[in-house]
């Protein structure tokens, strides 16, 4: 049987394996601690704010966090397993059995995806318990807010993996926290190109590039749905559908362009 | 015999990128290896060697030419289900168990669970690790991980085996496992492929062989046809051979073997007269005797390099 991503057999060998890894890894294991730690170290900050406002910084500043620890894992883990598999050559056994290199990419993402929603998961149970704590209640939407969060995770996984499929690991972490900063600032893009002031109304140059940006990255705005958790507008699960949609779109295009470069490429 | 390998006019330049510096790793390389035999592939080091099989599992695509595996082209899923392949060094995810790694790859394969099992079993047994199965990679010694490299190449019981170097880290009873293992598969009718510098081995185990050197076939044929290659006579006589006699045409090597005895070394052709001329100089000839080529000497003649001490040419 064959998936969009190739064989899922094959797939899931590697998935599984990419999750032990990170499971057996100490480096994983102390950034996850670390991360439940800043989670829960939302409610010192929360501390600092004005009475009326506790609430809405616990909420807010633990979204972040966790919004934040998630792209961290996706930036790092991303970069780090592809370039490993190369520089300690464990590729020469994996890729000369019957497999496709384009599967091989797919299983190393779905195999983050795991540990990236494990790692949600511990991160949210310590927002969850600050929250209850400081007597904060508890919304539906702070579930969809956080499967946003993780579907931003995943896109930024994909566009790790796309990098790290050519580049050393520095540049592939440098580039997709580029398309990160960049992602997140779309919006703005967005509001400047429509605007008839400013360098972007008079520059084409820099018009051309902000366009091309517009056009050529994915708009994780799309993902970042804080400022509605607290002002209390509804997020709707059809929402999170669309935005699923549009996050899926985007990870084949990543995967396919990886699984182009990566099938083409020597293991010297 | 059909063959399970054809290369033809195989060739691999690597580019080094944004300069303009090529490399010609492979230089038009040809030859088959048949069904059922096993085959040696030998050359010094950088002889092109590894980068020949990376081509023939499809690590590394070839400049031109063209190479066949099983009848097919070399890389494809169908192709590498009936192909065990031994890396040159090994390297493996040292966070797993033998027992552990086996399975990743056993899933690949596709094998159901239970036979995965057997045969994981069974291979670690095999290859000495029975009593290591719950230990983690990272604790192995370069032997085990050849060890283990070895039955992650025969996880899919293949019909083809290629090993990269498969002596390397082994010590002297693990290489006589190995060579009785190869024999084994051959027995089994499974076709061996195997890349070395250490002549011993390849002596005692292949069919047939090539000789690799700066990417060029420069021998290919069983060892029976290398070593017959440029024949010669080997002729003992009392006494020193006056100087009248050392320049003779076709006269190869002369040495002292003991007290008032000399060797020499007299290509056929020459060697009646050769004979002629030293019972003229009344020379008594102890003996006579037809002498090939080994496979040092030709090894060492085709690397262009001074002798070698020892059997093991190069580290």
């Amino acid at each position: 049987m064959k998936g969009l991503f190739g064989s899922p057999r094959r797939v899931a060998a590697i998935a599984r394996n990419t999750f032990i890894e990170a499971g057996r890894n100490r480096a994983f294991i102390g950034l996850g601690i670390a991360a439940i730690g800043l989670v829960a170290s939302s409610m010192a900050v929360s501390g600092l704010a004005i009475a009326d406002q506790m609430a809405r910084v616990l909420v807010d500043f633990g979204l972040f966090a966790i919004s934040l620890l998630e792209v961290v894992i996706a930036v790092t883990m991303g970069v780090i397993l592809v370039f490993k598999e190369i520089d300690r050559k464990t590729f020469y056994v994996v890729l000369t059995k019957p497999i496709r290199r384009s599967e091989v990419l797919a299983g190393k993402f779905f195999g983050l995806a795991a540990i990236l929603a494990i790692a949600l998961v511990l991160m949210a149970a310590a927002w969850v318990g600050s929250l209850l704590l400081r007597d904060v209640p508890l919304r539906h939407d702070m579930v969809q807010a956080l499967v946003l969060t993780w579907m931003q995770a995943l896109l930024i996984t994909s566009v790790a993996l796309f990098f790290s499929s050519f580049a050393s690991p520095v540049l592939s972490g440098v580039f997709t926290l580029g398309v990160y900063l960049a992602g997140t600032s779309i919006y703005v893009l967005e509001d400047l190109l429509a605007g008839r002031k400013g360098m972007l109304a008079t520059n084409e140059a820099a018009r051309a590039v902000a366009k091309a940006a517009v056009v050529g990255l994915p708009d994780l705005s799309v993902f970042n749905l804080g400022k509605e958790l607290i002002l209390g507008i509804p997020i709707g699960w059809d929402y999170v559908a669309a935005a699923g949609a549009y996050c899926a779109g985007w990870i084949v295009l990543f995967w396919a362009l990886a699984a182009l470069i990566f099938e083409r490429r020597d293991f010297a | 015999m059909d063959d399970v390998i054809a290369v033809e006019g195989l060739r691999k330049v690597f580019r080094t990128p944004f300069r303009r510096r090529r490399v010609e790793a492979v230089k038009g390389v040809t030859f088959q290896v048949r069904r059922g035999e096993i085959f040696g592939f030998l050359g010094p080091n950088g002889a092109g060697k590894t980068t020949t099989l990376k081509m023939l599992v499809g690590l590394i695509r070839p400049t031109s030419g063209r190479a066949r595996v099983l009848g097919g082209d070399p890389g494809t899923l169908e192709v590498m289900a009936r192909v065990g392949f031994l890396p040159e060094q090994p390297y493996f995810y040292d966070y797993l168990t033998p027992g552990e790694l086996l399975d990743v790859f056993g899933q690949v394969f596709g094998l159901p669970r239970a036979l995965r099992r057997q045969r994981i079993d069974s291979l670690l047994d095999l290859v000495g690790l029975g009593d290591a199965k719950g230990r983690v990679l990272r604790k192995f010694s370069k032997g085990m991980l050849q060890r283990v490299g070895i039955a992650q190449a025969l996880l899919n019981d293949p019909e083809l085996v290629l090993l990269d170097e498969p002596m390397s880290g082994l010590d002297p009873v693990g290489r006589k496992e190995i060579i009785d293992l190869m024999a084994r598969l051959k027995d089994q009718g499974k076709t061996v492929f195997f890349s070395s510098h250490i002549l011993a081995d390849i002596e005692r185990l292949c069919d047939r062989v090539v000789i690799l050197h700066k990417g060029e076939v420069k021998h290919a044929g069983t060892l029976k046809e290398l070593l017959t290659q440029g024949e010669r006579k080997e002729i003992l006589v009392a006494g020193e051979l006056p100087d009248g006699l050392s320049g003779r045409p076709g006269l190869l090597a002369t040495d002292r073997v003991g007290p008032g005895v000399t060797r020499l070394a007299v290509e056929s052709a020459a060697a009646d007269a050769m004979l002629r001329a030293l019972l003229d100089a009344r020379l008594e000839v102890l003996q006579v005797a037809d002498r090939g080529i080994t496979l040092e000497e030709l090894f060492v003649k085709t690397a262009g390099s001074g002798p070698v001490g020892a059997r093991e040419v190069a580290g």
